[in-house]
């Protein structure tokens, strides 16, 4: 059957080919349209993804920056046509002239907005010069392979100069070719399509359940089912992944924010209320490094979240250091009293801070290695601001390590943890240590305040939200254990994690906290308990 | 958070003694000369700090244009401040305080509908009167509260009728998601009771909710996007987060690489002041929908947006001079309104005041000409549907023809 069939397919295609080409662009009334209301703009766009398909080669270089330009809000439409409002140059003629005084900006609707997005892809796909930005294109248009023109795909493979990017081009046609009317073709497409499995895929895949041809065909059907086998199990794997990343990464915040209090609370019982201040101080200096290089050294800037690392951690150290040496320092026998003093500490930071900053969010560059994402497998997207604070958590996690098992000060540190008084009658300066570790515990949090800058909003109220689940955090963990930290972080992020989809987030809250009352009752000193001088 | 409350309580219970011993006759007889209070409810502190603070300086700077024109009734209007620190039962206290003790002729106040919730008893008990500046769940109507912005009928339901259209993105499917009170729980039963009455099916949208504060949206964006892939039409997020969740749950949308064109968000308590420090290249698009926008068009909106920055620089008020948002404009209508209401009425008692809203209007800075009836307290408000745009504001992708009339209870909850 397909015999006779292909060569009139063929020619219709060449006769539709030919027919679009042989209509000359009408370019004034584009520009107009591009000027018009919303159902004018959507036909300009159209007309341009057209001319990205089936335009002749002067016609595509002339339309190429016109999508980009009404994204951009760059297109000036006056009395005359319309202006380039970046490059100065006329729309329609491309001679240099600046746009009249009541010249007005469409605003593409978002309907539109799509279809621009997809015209200016296509555009650049058949003609812009670097291959990156051919490729970025391509990355577009395989969002909305149902939209792409027919012809465009095509044309593009045949003229693309890349060999890989030539392969990319060929693959995304063929899964366009999902509903083309040759079994053979469709079998092709369903098979690159498993090879991404993702929700959409299955949802395309299995609605050709109804189609005539799964019943029809048995090649087709075996295809279409072994497509979607191939893609559920895809899918689970994601969602696997996805779980249990999306659990890490919030057990590397949780362990941020509790480390430095693990330490604190572990060494001297102090409760201390103010550690989430210290976090929002901590990316409070980062920001301050930010615009410090912003000034100082630009080409820098990119890379302030690893050059503010010591000066959000000598900054918060010495905070820290202040607030034991003038006020906890007193209070060590009364820990209400210490508990009531970190509190106004907090207090103190908080409005501190919003005097000076304002309460307003504070605006950070994001870098090339927080932003973003890559899709792995199914639905699973590997966000690189939390893999940031993941990495982080972990170097911080090895460091501190390091400090308070192999240095002289850790060994102090753990000696005054376990038994304060013999501690001091073997000549171990317990104040100055105590000194050091508040230092060490405050500066962990200027840290995690680092961390967590990607990816929350910093504005003074922000410790507070981390207050609460550090302290669950360093109970269950058992106080003053490092590995007991680590193993409470994970737990309590991975069982938000689990539950969260199930019950929602509020739920979720709800239920960690329960669990944990019920795992405190039945072992109150927690996970890891240090045996040593607490009573 | 415990200890101010307390104290404030003691306090207020106190003052609630002293103003129930005093007679009746007392307080309509207050002082006939000096200026004539007003009170605005705006926390300085807390998670609505950035938001409702603010709002202050705004009531301000209307009393400020009022007195430049020789005041009301002849007296000249002192604005007080306070600091219920975004604590929801310190609203009403603070309420009470300022209408017994200061005998405050008018209240501003309030961002939260459960910050309302709560000074409604008291507005109503004290017969005071308070002005609302933000848009709401409607369903209320108290002769002691003016709804200076709109219901959902004139803002929620045009924005979600655009977006369903085909001038829209066609929406079919629905995620709401919302901080876990009463006005993104309200509006979201009204959503679907109004999408029922449209055919549209439960299995077309999904509800979730989250803590207030609450940041850490990955698994949430995760499940949007789960739904999104399901087909069966355009998806839509209707967003009710209030606060930092609002520019929390932008970041990981943006970071797990969903543009406006895939799924556009309608962020519905999302304004100019949650973009700031967010690189909104890939947010363009997304949408808001509210009674004013900062890029409105008119000579109203550009005085009103020039007496402002002039006002911050000036007063050296804490907050951007180059940022105004649709509650800001609110409050400055309120005070507005009210200055009108009492000269009409040639008195500041609140019943005579009340009776008076009858057939007023405002040249509100969004362009529109706002209104009053007798019928009840909303003021009826032009709609505008903004559109994020890459320099951390909106831009008007739509706007209503004239300002519909408001209706306080929806048909559909």
């Amino acid at each position: 059957m397909s015999f006779w069939r292909l060569p009139i397919l063929l020619s219709c295609l060449l006769l539709l080919a030919s027919g679009a080409q042989a209509a000359p662009l009408d370019r004034a009334a584009l520009v107009a349209d591009l000027c018009g209301d919303a159902g004018q703009m959507g036909q300009a766009g159209t007309a341009l993804l057209d001319v990205a398909a089936n335009g002749s080669a002067e016609d595509r270089a002339w339309a190429a920056p016109l999508a980009g330009a009404v994204l951009a809000r760059g297109l000036a439409c006056d009395e005359e046509s319309a202006v380039l409002a970046e490059a100065g140059l006329d729309a329609l003629t491309r001679a240099p002239r600046e746009p009249g005084d009541k010249a007005r900006k469409p605003l593409a609707s978002l309907k539109n907005r799509s279809v621009f997005q997809l015209a200016d892809a296509a555009l650049a796909l058949r003609s812009a010069s670097a291959v990156g930005a051919r490729e970025a294109a391509l990355k577009t248009l395989e969002r909305k392979p149902s939209q792409i023109p027919d012809g465009l795909l095509e044309a593009a493979a045949a003229s693309e100069t890349d060999a890989g990017l030539r392969e990319q081009i060929d693959a995304l046609a063929q899964t366009a070719a999902l509903n083309a009317s040759d079994p053979a073709a469709r079998i092709r497409a369903l098979a690159s399509i498993a090879e991404n499995p993702s929700r959409r895929a299955l949802t395309k895949v299995s609605a050709l359940t109804s189609d005539p041809a799964y019943a029809s065909n048995d090649d087709f059907r075996r295809a279409v089912d072994a497509a979607s086998a191939r893609i559920e199990r895809g899918i689970a794997i994601g969602d696997a992944l996805a779980t249990l990343y999306n659990g890490l990464s919030f057990a590397s915040i949780l362990f941020m924010a509790a480390i430095g209090l693990a330490i604190i609370f572990g060494l001297m019982g102090v409760i201390n209320l103010a550690q989430g201040e210290l976090i929002m101080i901590g990316a409070y200096v980062t920001w301050l490094v930010q615009q410090g290089l912003r000034y100082a050294a630009p080409s820098l800037l990119d890379w302030y979240l690893v050059l503010a690392i010591p000066a959000a951690f000598l900054v918060t150290a010495a905070i820290g250091i202040a607030i034991e040496v003038s006020l906890l320092r007193h209070l060590y026998r009364r820990p209400l009293m210490s508990l009531l003093a970190t509190w106004a500490v907090s207090l103190f930071l908080i409005n501190l801070v919003r005097v000076v900053f304002g309460t307003q969010n504070l605006q950070f560059e994001t870098p090339f290695y927080v932003s973003g994402g890559v899709p792995v497998i199914g639905d699973f997207i590997f966000t690189w601001n939390r893999m940031f604070a993941i990495a982080f958590a972990i170097v911080t996690l090895t460091l501190t390590w390091l400090v308070v098992r192999k240095t002289p000060l850790g060994l102090n540190i753990r000696a005054v943890t376990q038994n304060r008084d013999m501690a001091a009658c073997i000549g171990i300066p317990t104040r100055r240590v105590d000194m050091m570790a508040f230092g060490l515990g405050s500066g962990l949090a200027g840290l995690a305040g680092l961390a967590l800058s990607p990816i929350y909003s910093v504005n003074p109220q922000m410790g507070q939200n981390f207050i609460i689940d550090s302290f669950m955090v360093v109970v269950l963990g058992g106080v003053g254990t490092i590995a007991g930290t680590v193993v409470a972080a994970l737990g309590i992020g991975q069982i938000n994690v689990l539950i969260e989809p199930l019950w929602g987030a509020v739920a979720a809250k709800v239920i960690v906290l329960l669990m944990i009352i019920a795992f405190l009752q039945w072992r109150p000193e927690g996970l890891f308990a240090v045996k040593g001088r607490r009573k | 958070m415990v200890k101010i409350s307390r104290r404030s309580l003691l306090q207020a219970s106190g003052l609630a003694v002293a103003g129930l011993a005093s007679p009746a006759i007392l307080r309509s007889a207050q002082a006939q000369s000096g200026p004539v209070k007003l009170g605005c409810l705006f926390s300085s502190s807390g998670t609505m700090a950035n938001l409702e603070g603010r709002l202050n300086y705004v009531v301000k700077m209307a009393a400020d244009e009022i007195n430049a024109k020789g005041g009301v009734n002849g007296r000249t209007i002192e604005v007080m401040v306070s600091d219920p620190a975004s604590d929801w039962p310190l609203y009403a206290q603070t309420a009470k305080q300022m209408l017994q003790q200061e005998k405050a002729a008018a209240l501003f106040g309030c961002w939260t509908s459960v910050s309302r919730k709560t000074v409604l008893p008291v507005v109503e008990q004290e017969k005071g009167l308070l002005y609302y500046p933000l848009h709401f769940e409607g369903d209320e109507n108290s002769k002691n509260v003016v709804y200076v912005n709109s219901p959902p009928a004139s803002s929620v339901l045009p924005a979600v009728d655009y977006l369903m259209s085909d001038d829209g993105v066609s929406a079919k499917r629905f995620f709401m998601l919302g901080s876990d009170y009463v006005w993104p729980r309200t509006i979201n039963k009204q959503l679907k009771g109004y999408w029922k009455t449209k055919g549209i099916t439960e299995s077309a949208w999904k509800e979730e909710y989250v803590p207030f504060g609450f940041s850490n949206f990955q698994t949430l964006v995760n499940q949007i996007r789960a739904f999104a892939d399901e087909g069966g039409g355009q998806p839509i997020v209707v967003l009710t987060v209030v606060g930092s969740s609002i520019p929390d749950f932008l970041r990981e949308f943006a970071n797990q690489g969903i543009l406006a064109t895939d799924i556009p968000v309608l962020g519905l308590d999302m304004v100019e002041a949650d973009l700031e420090g967010l690189d909104t290249q890939k947010l363009v698009g997304h949408l808001n929908c509210w009674a004013y926008l900062q890029n409105a068009k008119g000579p109203a909106n550009q005085t009103f947006l020039k007496n402002w920055a002039d006002y911050v620089k000036a007063n050296n008020v804490p907050f951007s001079g180059d940022v105004s948002i649709d509650p800001m404009v609110s409050a400055y209508d309120s005070v507005h309104l009210w200055a009108m209401a009492a000269q009409k009425a040639g008195s500041f008692d609140v019943p005579e005041v009340t009776k008076a809203f009858d057939g007023l209007t405002f040249d509100c800075p969004s362009g529109y000409k706002i209104s009053m009836t007798g019928e009840n307290n909303y003021v009826a408000r032009g709609v505008f549907i903004g559109s994020v745009n890459d320099k951390q504001g909106f831009d008007v992708l739509w706007q209503s023809e004239g300002t519909p009339k408001p209706v306080p209870f929806s048909p559909y909850s």
